[in-house]
């Protein structure tokens, strides 16, 4: 067991220090990009009639008038103290939009991952056991449309829905105007409000994640419900399982137990990129939705040539995506021994 | 599947629909009592980000919200004028060159500070140290202010500079001690960041309303500041102002529709502004600001450079069917837009006159070449509008022979394309605003040779002559004279036709017109002026609300 452990321990080290390596190459090719984008960064913030002498102190600020790899150095300093600059566009320090902005994203990314995780295993699951009914058609049915219509096409649908014939949920932002906030923790209102015990809050919190939430995870939700459905079909009748039958094991528990788990290793590992992919696929929905997320920070940050924004925002989704195909793995890892030890032999 | 499976998954089915209804319904019925209240108020939406720093802010979103914020010197007119405000009365020396404003005694902060000269002067030294924002319209024209006396304030103008009073109406005053006691790091020296990173967040003025709570882009909500000096004559004024920072098109539909907003931004389109009008209790309202629509001619390119080829270009445009097809609502335009004072009332706009166009192309240099020079036209690829205006001209244009090349550039693009005579394109639609309420601010940014190279300026007039004119309409106090010189310019340029000026565009909003009073279509109704100041147009002291009056759909706001 202790072998084991040291075996995933050293492949953990492994991936962590080839992140380090991905996320330095990221930060180049992001910085050269951000730069080589049209207009002149400080001219456009300060507005055409700004005079120039004030320009010329912005652009200096911003290292704007040294060289390429001088005015890197001088953002990766920054960078590794935690100062990824100053936002254009807010005319505050971009790590601290960050941290306003980050979590409001994470919170709607997190609850459409609840979302797509019980709904997908479940919705695969009764599409696996009921294949080739009628419940596994209509199934199929609703996944093609959930997966052919883009999040922000259905945002727009439960705008119009709930928003306008049925006007029962919010549709607008993350809290309503009468709610006191709760203070800021973790930054996610939802989990803030509970450690508080503002139920008011959290209840109206919760409401205003419904909606986006929802639309955000529909795609994924039914991408991986046909992944699963599709891996339990293919193991249903695998010689294990019609071991574990002989021994008259119910039905339910071999479904759950014995064939669920080899079954979900194709979707989890998808489940790990839907999950990093939904914070960066959150600017329509964000924008619908005015919900006040990196997403839509990130986009705009783009529109105005905010060249600290953009980078600091492209480095925090790749430090996302690598941390959550690091989890990946390891759940992965978890449940097939196989890969696990062939993981461990790589070391 | 067997018949009792399919009972007892219908049976769990039916259960799961009735929780989640029961959820959903206690979910609507607490915000129906929640909203139980009669609060006055004007939601409205409009682009973010909204920077309510008077030394930062500009766009419209930002300067509605400062101007509700912060008070000035003196206030805008719907006229152009100004009237006494924070200085109760002022005196101008004999030479321009000198103003003495005396200001209104016991004003008060929204802290409660007591504004001062002192607070005048740290105002206007810091919007012009920052150099953001309005900070332009002071930096080239004041070359000191001091403070007299507690209640005495004295600027010294580096040039005599006409439209100063009215520039003033820019010119908001923070209460000096509390962004003092705000400062963070920063590069200002003693002043540090001189209170940025607070004032992006909260207030420092004395103006009719003061910052609630500031959701960074997503909502700003004022409310109502009840020891405001000025007063509250107005009981109707609306207890909050909300502004959503959102203009996408189905939200702001869906939030008009359910009664959650009183007031469209003017981002919309035609169509959905058409559309959320004809909803109950929901009217257009269209005003004009003093912008102009704009197809700027490079003059200093072939074939744009040659007179009779722009001029040719300006016959062939068929503005009268770009106005009713494009943009209703609108109005044909010189290098003033007619909402501005100074503006020349005796020039008429050039017309679609293609027998005109013709002989203006026979007298220029290209004529019998124009294969050899087609006119190069980019058009904002953000601007989806403006590519029927450019085809429309290229249309016309074919027809006198003129080849006309289009091309979507996106603005970043533009903007580093117009930064050089060379790289800049022979046409280029463009809106302009002016800065402050008169025509001598579109004159200087539009024609004036130092806006070259910024997106203001895609002709490359660069005429002395005009800049002489413009410099010395500029420093001309009396306001009669300095209009007839303003005359005098735009006839100049009119003659000179860098420009092909398509329209001045109107802003148009809808608003729930059975509880809000809306002083701007109030004006409009009744065929009065509306303020030409950009934002002053949602002051909301003036405005009226009576949600009591509010027809279904209403959803009231809770604070």
């Amino acid at each position: 067991m202790e072998v084991k452990q040291v075996k995933l321990g050293s492949f953990l080290l492994k991936r962590f220090l080839l992140s380090i390596f991905v996320i330095i190459g990221l930060s180049i090719v992001i910085f050269i990009i951000a730069r080589v984008v049209p207009g002149d960064p400080a001219r456009m913030a300060l507005g055409p009639r700004a005079p120039e002498d004030v320009v010329q102190a912005l652009r200096k600020e911003m290292h704007l008038d040294k060289p390429l790899p001088v005015e890197y150095f001088y953002w990766i300093k920054g960078v590794v103290r935690g100062d990824f600059g100053q936002s254009l566009v807010s005319k505050r320090p971009v790590a601290e939009d960050i941290k306003e902005f980050f979590p409001a994203t994470m919170e709607l990314a997190i609850f459409a991952g609840i979302l797509m995780v019980i709904f997908a295993i479940l919705l695969g699951v009764l599409a696996a056991q009921y294949k080739n009914t009628w419940i596994d058609s209509l199934i199929r049915m609703l996944s093609y449309f959930g997966i052919a219509i883009p999040a922000f096409v259905v945002a727009i649908i439960f705008m119009l829905l709930f928003g306008y014939y049925w006007p029962i949920l919010p549709v607008l932002g993350r809290l309503s105007s009468g709610i006191t906030p709760p203070r800021t923790i973790t930054g996610l209102l939802t989990l803030d409000s509970l450690i508080e015990g503002n139920f008011p809050a959290f209840w109206d919190a919760f409401k205003h994640l419904i909606l986006p939430g929802v639309a955000l995870s529909l795609g994924g939700l039914f991408q991986e419900a046909r992944i699963t459905r599709s891996s339990m079909v293919d193991n249903m009748h695998k010689d294990f399982l019609a071991a574990e039958r002989g021994y008259g094991i119910p039905e339910k528990i071999v479904m759950f137990k014995y064939l669920l788990k080899p079954s979900l290793i194709s979707t989890v590992s998808i489940m790990g990129l839907d999950f990093a992919s939904l914070l960066s696929n959150a600017f329509l929905v964000e924008l619908i939705f005015n919900w006040p997320g990196i997403s839509r920070y990130g986009i705009n940050a783009m529109l105005h040539k905010d060249l600290d924004a953009i980078s600091a925002v492209i480095i925090v989704f790749g430090v996302v995506f690598l941390v959550v195909n690091i989890i990946v793995d390891v759940i992965v890892a978890l449940l097939d021994p196989r890969i696990r030890l062939g993981a461990a032999r790589d070391v | 599947m067997k018949r009792s499976e399919f009972v007892r998954f219908l049976k769990n089915g039916l259960f799961f629909i009735l929780i989640a209804s029961l959820v959903l319904n206690l979910v609507g019925f607490q915000q129906q009592t929640l909203a139980a209240t009669n609060i006055k108020v004007i939601r409205h939406t409009d682009s973010w980000p909204a920077y309510i720093d008077p030394a930062v802010g500009s766009d419209y979103a930002s300067s509605i919200s400062i101007c509700n914020m912060y008070d000035s010197l003196v206030f805008p007119n719907p006229d152009g004028s100004v009237k006494p405000w924070l200085a109760k009365s002022w005196v101008i020396s004999a030479n321009a060159l000198t103003y003495t404003f005396t200001l209104v005694p016991g004003v008060k902060f929204h802290n409660g500070d007591t504004l001062t000269a002192a607070d005048v002067v740290f105002s206007l030294q810091r919007l012009m140290t920052i150099g953001e924002g309005y900070g332009y319209l002071f930096t080239s024209s004041v070359k000191a202010a001091k403070a007299l006396g507690t209640y005495k304030v004295q600027f010294t103008l580096k040039q005599p500079f006409g439209p100063f009073l009215g520039a003033l109406v820019r010119l908001y005053i923070l209460d000096k001690k509390q962004v003092m006691a705000h400062l963070r790091t920063g590069t200002y020296g003693a002043f540090k960041d001189y209170g940025k990173g607070w004032l992006v967040t909260h207030d420092a003025g004395s103006g009719p309303y003061k910052v609630k709570t500031m959701k960074t882009a997503e909502s700003l909500l004022m409310e109502k500041f009840n020891g405001y000096w000025a007063g509250w004559a107005n009981k109707d004024a609306p207890q909050y102002a909300e502004e959503i920072g959102t203009t996408e098109a189905v939200t702001v539909r869906t939030l008009i529709s359910r009664g959650a907003l009183e007031i469209t931004d003017q981002w919309q389109t035609e169509e959905n502004l058409a559309a959320m009008a004809k909803l109950p209790n929901t009217k257009l309202c269209s005003f004009f600001e003093g912008s102009v629509l704009n197809i700027m001619l490079n003059t200093k390119k072939a074939p744009t450079d040659d007179i009779h080829f722009r001029k040719a270009l300006a016959y062939c445009v068929d503005y009268q069917q770009i106005i009713a097809k494009l943009f209703p609502g609108t109005r044909p335009s010189t290098a003033c837009p007619r909402s501005l004072p100074g503006y020349d009332p005796n020039l008429k706009p050039y017309t679609l006159d293609l027998a005109k166009a013709q002989a203006e192309l026979k007298q220029s240099k290209y004529y019998g070449k124009l294969a050899k020079y087609p006119f190069e036209l980019d058009w904002v690829s953000e601007v989806p509008a403006e590519e029927k205006i450019a085809l429309m001209v290229q249309a016309n244009a074919a027809k006198i022979g003129i080849k006309v090349n289009i091309t979507k550039v996106p603005w970043l693009s533009l903007i580093d394309l117009l930064a050089k005579p060379a790289s800049t394109p022979n046409g280029s639609v463009i809106f302009v605003a002016a800065h402050y309420a008169e025509a001598g601010s579109m004159l200087e940014s539009r024609y004036e040779s130092s806006s070259t190279g910024t997106w203001e300026q895609g002709e490359w007039l660069q005429n002395p002559q005009i800049d002489i004119l413009i410099k010395a309409a500029l420093a001309t106090v009396d306001q009669k004279k300095r209009f007839q010189k303003y005359y005098t310019i735009q006839e100049k340029i009119f003659a000179l036709c860098p420009t092909l000026w398509i329209l001045e565009q109107a802003i148009k909003q809808d608003y729930r017109s059975d509880y809000v009073v809306f002083p701007a279509a109030e004006a409009v109704k009744q065929g009065k002026p509306v303020n030409p100041v950009m934002g002053y147009n949602f002051y909301y002291r003036d405005f009226k609300v009576f949600p009591e009056k509010a027809k279904q759909p209403y959803t009231p706001f809770t604070a």
